[in-house]
């Protein structure tokens, strides 16, 4: 499983247009809590390790609980998350499993009982940016810092 | 999201045997910490917040780390997780989709490199189980014990 190639020094360029997306979103005014929790997951439906290795730590670094972003696969199923929250994670599962159908007109509805249209076009902005990262870090295959050894415990 | 009944008390003696189940598939020699991933990654599969919830705070008691349970939905591109770890959440993921992997031949080879013929019944029960209790939690909207209220960030 090792790297395929490394998009930072391959296309630079590339990157930097997509890191000033990202600095847009990260400025638009929506809470970090919210982006953080966005952003994985995506990377889970994405299963892209690289990136919720690196949001993991920042949503904990910014004081996101360990429960919160344990049970968030069954975000609908928990009372942990705010409406809000949910409308937000609604839409994210909506603009990043596109290909299994359009977008719900309920789903919109819910989002914009909670979002403001600008702060839609923000939030389906930083849905994209992060599609787009899951997809750069899973197809190039990049490898997220290894901070804990491998478990060896011994098989029977 | 509110209850919808309570298995237990609904129905005690249909309960007895599956708890029965839980606890020969949890003192059947495989590792606490793989016992752990299985029933994490099938609950995240499922959507189970019941049983998420009462696995990370139990994988945590016994020393689990949490990065492991943070990449769990992405372990096939990870390194964290050993080649016996990573055969069982192969086995996992065929099991609990069943309808979309069949469990294919290569996922049970690659198993049968890890695990002995006995483990692989001992695997595949726990795997069971597990797909059980999601059913059972996520069919009645099992709450789970709420350790933290919602954020309000002011938006």
């Amino acid at each position: 499983m090792s790297q395929r190639l490394n998009v930072f020094q391959v296309a630079p360029a590339a990157i930097e247009a997509l890191l000033k997306t990202q600095a847009y979103v990260n400025e638009s005014g929506l809470e970090h809590s919210l982006l953080e929790l966005v952003k994985m997951r995506a990377s889970q439906i994405n299963a892209c390790a690289y990136c919720l290795h690196m949001h993991s730590m920042d949503a904990r670094k910014a004081g996101e609980s360990e429960a919160r972003l344990y049970l968030l696969d069954a975000w609908r199923e928990s009372d942990l998350y705010t409406p809000r929250e949910r409308a937000a994670l609604g839409w994210t599962e909506a603009l990043t499993r596109l290909s299994e159908g359009a977008p719900s007109d309920e789903a919109f509805a819910e989002l914009r009982a909670h979002f403001s249209e600008k702060e839609c076009v923000d939030l389906s902005m930083s849905i994209a940016a992060i599609n787009a990262w899951n997809r750069l870090n899973a197809g190039f295959r990049s490898r997220h810092p290894a901070d804990r050894p491998r478990k060896t415990e011994a098989a029977a | 999201m509110s209850k919808r009944l309570n298995p237990y008390t609904t129905a005690p003696d249909m309960m007895k045997p599956m708890i029965a189940l839980e606890a020969a598939v949890k003192d059947s020699g495989l590792e606490y910490s793989l016992i752990e991933l299985v029933k994490m990654r099938a609950s995240q599969i499922n959507g189970c917040a019941y049983c998420l919830h009462m696995h990370s705070a139990d994988a945590r008691k016994a020393g689990e780390s949490e990065a492991r349970l943070y990449l769990l939905s992405a372990w096939r591109e990870s390194e964290l997780y050993t080649p016996r770890e990573r055969a069982a959440l192969a086995w996992t993921e065929a099991l609990t989709l069943l309808p979309q992997t069949h469990a294919p031949d290569a996922d049970y080879e690659e198993a049968l490199r890890h695990f002995s013929g006995e483990e692989m019944v001992k695997l595949s029960l726990l795997i069971g189980t597990i797909n059980v209790w999601n059913r059972i939690a996520v069919g009645f909207r099992s709450h789970h014990p709420n350790d933290r209220a919602p954020r309000i960030e002011a938006a």
